[in-house]
């Protein structure tokens, strides 16, 4: 983008990269139109982060299930290798969490939550000029927007606080479900609001509590989402290190930004693990029915 | 940052990732595991056992061998004696062959002794007879002369 528009600004570039491509409904029906984003309600989409989260789960899918067909019982190799590994260090984590109560379908979740939110951290890895630019071009060519910088297009979902408070949603209504189903509604409702102080003060008890459930999902969401958006305004800012046209600070940028992404590595594999850990924690104390 | 739409697909995208994760992927590589687990764990009590009867097996190999070792020199050893016995009884046998063929080598010498002293005897009477004959230059009737031969020879 740096050298299709002449005009380029460090804010403009700034905010280039952190909006999405949205289609959304407007008060003239459902439209892609970058230009009508801000008459769009709560009735839209962003087309890139949902796009590429959906893609991204597909290739965890299709990777982990390119790895059965060569399970055998025989010594694994090349992906199953990969893929076994991954299993039985998610049900490790599972069983050692999940001590008491058994439930079949948290191995899995984890299993998907660890790879899949991986994957879209992954994303953050690929130079932040790229794909923008390429989109960018493919839209201008095909007319969609007058010129490539009009278009926009963010790469790493998780850089996206409603892909991660989504996920962090259905992790929250997990919770609430096996809550009730494990405790029964009664149970559910005394733990919200029996203690810490009893029955005596059951508003307060119910305010405390209900905050606490209440942090769980947002906590959840906005962890992974500030980690990744925190990551992203660095490499963006480093990118900027580019546009001025100055050999020694273009060189620093290219350093600092290997620097980052080396160092980025650990954030997004410890930020995918501890999303997967929390996920684990919490259900594990929604199937907690010993009474406190 | 704003909420849109965007938050409820994401939720859908992940009860429907979840939900083929636990359907599609999750059971067959845990299932495949598991077994190869046991696949071990099994392999690992035969290669016990097969070692344990290995032990079990050179001990009675052993044995047999000692058992064997012993048999054969048992064998050996009553061949020998049956040798011995061979041998000795072989000896005997032929002694007393030999003893016979001498008995009856003795015999047929006596028995030859005997003809040629009574050849002899015979031989002698007649001289006499005939030289008395010729002294007495007379015949005596044959009849006579036959008796006094044959009592001449029993004299003998």
């Amino acid at each position: 983008m740096a050298t299709e528009s002449s005009e380029i600004t460090t804010t403009g570039y700034i905010e280039h990269h952190l909006t999405n491509l949205i289609c959304g409904k407007t008060e003239k029906g459902w439209t892609c139109d970058p230009y009508m984003a801000d008459q769009m309600g709560f009735w839209s989409f962003h087309v890139d982060s949902l796009g590429w989260s959906v893609f991204l789960g597909l290739v965890f899918i299709g990777l982990f299930r390119m790895g059965i067909p060569k399970l055998s019982t025989e010594a694994p190799s090349g992906i199953q290798n990969f893929v076994e590994m991954c299993v039985e260090f998610v049900n490790e984590n599972v069983q050692s969490i999940f001590t008491s109560a058994k439930n079949p379908i948290i191995g899995p979740m984890a299993l998907t939550v660890l790879v899949w939110v991986f994957l879209m951290n992954l994303m953050d890895l690929v130079p932040v000029d790229y794909l923008p630019t390429l989109a960018g071009n493919i839209a201008a060519f095909t007319g969609l927007v007058e010129e490539p910088g009009d278009a926009y297009f963010k790469v790493v979902p998780t850089t996206d606080p409603n892909i991660t408070l989504g996920m962090a949603l259905a992790v929250f209504v997990l919770i609430i479900f096996y809550s009730i189903k494990m405790k029964g509604l009664k149970g559910f409702v005394a733990e919200l609001t029996l203690h810490p102080f009893g029955k005596y003060l059951i508003p307060v008890n119910f305010v405390l509590e209900f905050v606490n459930l209440i942090a769980k999902p947002i906590s959840l969401g906005l962890r992974l989402f500030g980690n990744l958006y925190a990551g992203e305004m660095i490499f963006i800012l480093i990118a900027l290190m580019l546009v001025f046209n100055s050999i020694a600070i273009g060189l620093l940028g290219v350093g600092l930004h290997i620097i980052w992404a080396l160092f980025h590595i650990l954030i997004l594999a410890l930020q995918a693990f501890i999303f997967m850990v929390l996920t684990i924690v919490y259900l594990a104390m929604a199937h907690e029915t010993e009474d406190h | 940052m704003n909420i849109n739409a965007t938050l409820l697909g994401q939720t859908l995208a992940f009860v429907l990732f979840v939900a083929i994760c636990w359907r599609y992927v999750w059971p067959p590589i845990i299932a495949i595991m598991e077994e190869r687990e046991k696949r071990i764990s099994d392999g690992l009590e035969a290669a016990k056992k097969a070692n344990d009867s290995l032990e079990e097996a050179k001990l009675n190999y052993e044995a047999e061998l000692d058992k064997a070792k012993s048999e054969s020199a048992d064998i050996v050893e009553k061949a020998n004696q049956r040798a011995s016995q061979i041998i000795s009884e072989a000896k005997t046998k032929a002694e007393a062959e030999a003893e016979k063929i001498i008995a009856s080598a003795n015999k047929n010498l006596e028995a030859e002794i005997n003809k040629t002293k009574e050849a002899l005897r015979k031989d002698v009477s007649e001289i006499i007879v005939s030289t008395t004959e010729k002294i007495l230059g007379d015949e005596i009737s044959q009849e006579k002369h036959e008796k006094i031969i044959s009592e001449a020879a029993q004299k003998i």
